[in-house]
């Protein structure tokens, strides 16, 4: 009898520890208000066939960066406002990189074939990218799909979050989070909202290398 | 009459050991109820006595790592309601979704009522927990008053969500 209470009582205090260790498992903490692209020049392969980098697409005026793909219900819920705002961005002085870190073989949706229809079909005039270790992703801190980041001229990260306030909705957005941010970028203007959060989809990392 | 017969025969059918997957339309008719709840409602179910544990799980149909994951919740569920613990089922899914959600939920025995997050996305996470970026799944354990205790972004297994629950009833 007591022999069992100890075993319990081992077990169980085995099993705390374990839960110590376990609990709180938030997502790794990424880059922060201020930063620097990471990775800025490894070169991913464009739905064009070519090789390009977040600093080859980067403008005068700054850089955005959408970490999404082709299957999640958020991206496509928001993918006709992400193409809009990224192709109108780039004529006012922003690079646009749209960067897909998932593994295809989670979701073969997500696969390249896939990619280059869904540029073509929205008329994407931006770089849509495979990050083909999903390092990039790694690297940024991003967690889910999409995901934005957007980058001043001088290089440094001004905004960080979500599209707006209504994935689902768009005639119900109150909050034109991303736009508000590439507006005040291009007026030389602080981001007001500089950081924001919605549901999305966990980014299918691949096995690190 | 004969009518209501055939019905009740045809009815018990799958508990005298005949059991086979069921139907589109009978995992439609067995799907819980889902509760449009904001994260108001959610902490509100946290904190309804009764409980020593309770563990909210953030899922939507079309996150495979949250479907993957859910037979390990259901078991939890099982091996831990007769010692308190309360699970709560937050769908994320958009709400005209949320026929597939009850289908999916009846496909995994759910017989009990869950939640259709409603809402602005921001608060709803920032409400549950400030450290979670919105990416799905994501599982909170709170203690039997209602305290926060542990928080897993991502995929759990049933090992990792059995020593959180474990602890959460473990009096601090």
């Amino acid at each position: 009898m007591r022999v069992s209470s100890l075993l319990a009582s081992a077990t169980l205090a085995l099993t705390l520890t374990s839960a110590a260790m376990a609990a709180d498992e938030a997502a790794p903490a990424g880059i922060a208000i201020g930063d620097e692209a990471p990775m800025a020049t490894t070169k991913m392969k464009n739905v064009d066939g070519k090789q390009l980098s977040i600093a080859d697409v980067k403008k005068a005026k700054g850089t955005l960066v959408v970490f999404s793909c082709n299957a999640c219900p958020w991206a496509k819920a928001w993918e006709t406002r992400i193409v809009a705002l990224g192709n109108a961005s780039t004529k006012r002085g922003i690079g646009v990189i749209v960067i897909n870190s998932n593994d295809p073989t989670v979701n073969d949706q997500d696969g390249y074939d896939v990619m280059k229809e869904r540029a073509k079909q929205r008329k994407m005039q931006f770089a849509y990218v495979v990050d083909a270790t999903s390092d990039v992703a790694r690297a940024f801190g991003a967690t889910r799909t999409p995901e934005a980041y957007l980058f001043g001229a001088d290089g440094k990260l001004v905004y960080h979050g979500t599209i707006d306030d209504n994935a689902h909705e768009p005639d119900k957005v109150e909050a034109r989070y991303l736009q508000d941010a590439v507006d005040a970028v291009v007026a030389g203007k602080a981001v007001s909202t500089q950081e924001t959060k919605a549901l999305g989809c966990s980014i299918k990392f691949r096995a690190k290398s | 009459m004969r009518h209501g017969i055939l019905v009740c025969v045809l009815t018990l059918l799958p508990a005298c050991g005949h059991r086979s997957p069921p139907s589109d339309s009978q995992a439609k008719a067995e799907a819980p109820a889902l509760e449009t709840a904001t994260a108001d409602r959610i902490l509100q179910s946290v904190r309804e006595p009764g409980a020593t544990a309770v563990v909210v799980n953030v899922w939507a149909t079309w996150c495979t790592p949250c479907r993957q994951e859910f037979p390990d919740l259901m078991q939890i569920r099982r091996e831990y309601e007769p010692r308190g613990l309360r699970m709560v089922l937050v769908s994320a899914d958009f709400p005209d979704q949320s026929e597939d959600a009850r289908h999916f939920l009846a496909e995994q025995g759910v017989d009990f009522p869950t939640f259709l997050k409603t809402g602005k996305d921001m608060e709803f996470i920032n409400q549950l927990d400030t450290r979670w970026s919105g990416a799905l799944p994501a599982t909170f354990v709170y203690d039997g008053r209602g305290a926060l205790r542990s928080f897993r972004e991502g995929r759990t297994t049933h090992a990792a969500l059995e020593s959180l629950v474990v602890a959460a009833m473990t009096p601090q």
